[in-house]
């Protein structure tokens, strides 16, 4: 795991201090004890660096350690000259036995990192091969009644099960592009195109792809003609409305209007697509964009990627997504895209009648 | 099975993308022949005289673009390409490298076949002169007269604004790529310049389309290109 800058300071000092509190009390002891008591409390100063802080603060004890040893507690005292050849002895056995603390010390801290990382994936694992096999479950369960009940099931029944089919198999299609989507985000291979779009033309092609599925929802968009073009990937962004609208289509009713609105804000365009469905549970509008966070909601299903990759994709745009309420008690999400570089001019053309 | 059924040729290494495009394109009338392998699939393009031509971009022995290149060399017959979704870059570079459109996979076979539709028109089309006049849903364009009107309204058009639909409307239900569309619009020198084209394509949705937000005719294919409607269907 990667220690933030900020925090690495903190711990080089804290690794300092730790030394001065040792040889202090080294100090105030040091008519009870002999001088390679001493060596016990540097070491344990390296422990609690090495378990504590991390290698670099580790390694700093280790060196500090031996200098101070010497310089307190080695005769002639207060300098770090050596009169006697077995102190060297001292120092070097103080100087490897701390490195070697600190190695230990290393490997534990990765190998209990590794063993969540690892309980991590297997968890994911089962529960995006759970999505995957219930459409599959339902698509094999439907064919192969149809393949043996082929002469006497009635055709209404045959008709249900080939709709089932389709249904679960365009379930399965968007499980699969997801996680595609959200390996590619996470893998760091996802280039950011970016060109410079009208947000109509984005929203127009995100509402073509999920007209199917939002079926009798009444649809307003709310777009000024004057809105400046964006610097987008356009492919990604559509994506983007793609699993919004797609969460409209899920998670509300039939009939519910949907609404997206944009304008232009201070450096950016900001986008807001709500409905008036039944919300957001009070308390998630964070955890809605973690991954496999799913909605309390009874019937429906999905991995919960499509909101995570929606902030991944707004996340490599330099741009915000916000989940909220609307006015009318249905889920709200605000997206932000700043306007990053110059945007191109498009040359005026003179208007005549053909 | 009688010759006037057209011939298709389905270059795909998948087996059971055959199976159902054998059993789908039979019961439409259509005679296929199959290939698993580019090379496979380029002699019978030559032996046969296919009508039309499917070619998966993933196949084992060749890239699907290269194969496309080959086959442009010396066939004008009509190819369609299949590939999965997020490859957009190799769509691209298959209809740049001459193919006539694409499908994503996975598609319905209702798509297939109006995909394929289209193609045979336009193919059939080909050579001859342009239909005079370009009709779909409300939207009525004369090509010799320059004239295009909307419910019987004249629409007045700039002069790249005309150009561009009339491009799209001799190509209709044809997907055209941004820098194949830039390149007869706009000129050799302008194919990387993709705003001209996005607001070009704004302001003609603007003239024509009801609601410029959810277009019934001009479509966008994101990351290809655009394809203007030839039925007036308002799902896809």
């Amino acid at each position: 795991m990667q220690v933030p800058r900020s925090l690495i300071g903190r711990n080089v000092l804290l690794t300092v201090a730790l030394i001065a509190l040792a040889t202090a009390i080294g100090h105030l002891a040091r008519d009870h004890f002999a001088a390679p008591d001493f060596v016990m409390l540097y070491l344990l100063v390296v422990v609690v660096a090495a378990t504590r802080f991390g290698r670099k603060p580790a390694l700093l004890a280790s060196g500090l350690s031996v200098l101070a040893y010497d310089f307190f507690f080695v005769t002639p005292n207060f300098t770090f000259a050596v009169a006697d050849e077995r102190h060297l002895l001292t120092f070097a056995t103080l100087f490897i036995v701390s490195l070697s603390i600190s190695a230990l010390a290393e490997t534990a801290r990765s190998s209990s990192l590794k063993a969540q990382t690892e309980e991590m994936r297997s968890s994911l694992l089962s529960a995006v091969s759970h999505d995957l096999r219930t459409p599959l479950a339902a698509i094999t369960g439907a064919a192969t009644t149809l393949k043996e009940n082929a002469a006497t099931l009635a055709p209404a029944t045959r008709d249900e099960l080939i709709d089932a089919i389709c249904v679960e198999a365009e379930r399965l299609e968007r499980l699969v592009g997801n996680l595609l989507d959200m390996s590619r985000l996470q893998s760091g291979v996802l280039e950011v195109k970016r060109e410079w779009v009208p947000l109509e033309e984005v929203i127009g092609a995100a509402l073509g792809f999920v007209e199917g599925a939002l079926g009798a929802r009444p649809i307003r968009t709310r777009l000024p003609a004057d809105l400046p073009l964006i610097p987008v990937d356009p492919v990604l962004l559509e994506q983007v409305f793609r699993n919004l609208l797609d969460n409209v289509a899920k998670y509300t009713p039939a009939g519910t209007p949907v609404e997206l609105a944009a304008r232009a804000v201070e450096g950016g365009v900001e986008v807001v697509v709500e409905d008036e469905g039944p919300g957001l549970a009070p308390g998630t509008e964070q955890k809605v964009f973690e991954k496999f966070f799913r909605g309390a909601h009874p019937g429906t299903q999905g991995a919960g990627l499509g909101l995570a990759i929606c902030k991944g994709i707004i996340d490599a745009h330099g741009g915000t997504l916000r989940a909220g309420t609307s006015a009318r008690g249905g889920a709200r999400f605000t997206l932000t895209i700043p306007l990053v570089g110059v945007a191109p001019q498009v040359p005026h053309e003179v208007e005549t009648a053909t | 099975m009688s010759s006037s059924e057209p011939t298709v040729l389905l270059i795909d290494d998948e087996v059971q993308m055959r199976r159902f495009l054998r059993a789908s394109l039979s019961a439409s009338g259509f005679k296929l022949i199959e290939a698993g392998t580019a090379a496979e699939g380029l002699s019978l393009a030559a032996s046969h005289n296919p009508e039309l031509i499917l070619l998966d971009l993933g196949l084992p022995d060749e890239d699907g673009v290269n194969v496309t290149r080959t086959l442009r060399e010396w066939t004008r017959v009509p190819i369609i390409v299949i590939s999965a979704r997020g490859r957009e870059a190799s769509k691209v570079e298959a209809l740049d490298a001459g193919a006539d459109d694409y499908l994503t996979k996975p598609f319905g076979v209702s798509e297939l076949l109006a995909r394929m539709r289209v193609a045979l028109r336009h193919a059939a089309h080909a050579g001859g002169a342009p239909e005079p006049v370009f009709e779909v849903g409300a939207l009525r364009l004369d090509l010799a007269r320059r004239e295009v009107t909307l419910n019987g309204e004249d629409v007045h058009l700039t002069p790249l604004e005309y150009r561009l639909l009339s491009l799209l409307a001799q190509h209709a239900g044809k997907v055209l790529t941004h820098s194949h569309i830039l390149k007869e619009v706009w000129g050799p020198g302008h194919a990387a310049q993709t705003h001209y084209l996005r607001v070009y394509m704004a302001q003609l949705r603007r003239k024509l389309e009801p609601d410029p937000a959810r277009p019934r005719l001009l479509m966008t294919e994101p990351g290809v290109g655009y394809r203007l409607k030839d039925e007036p269907t308002s799902r896809r």
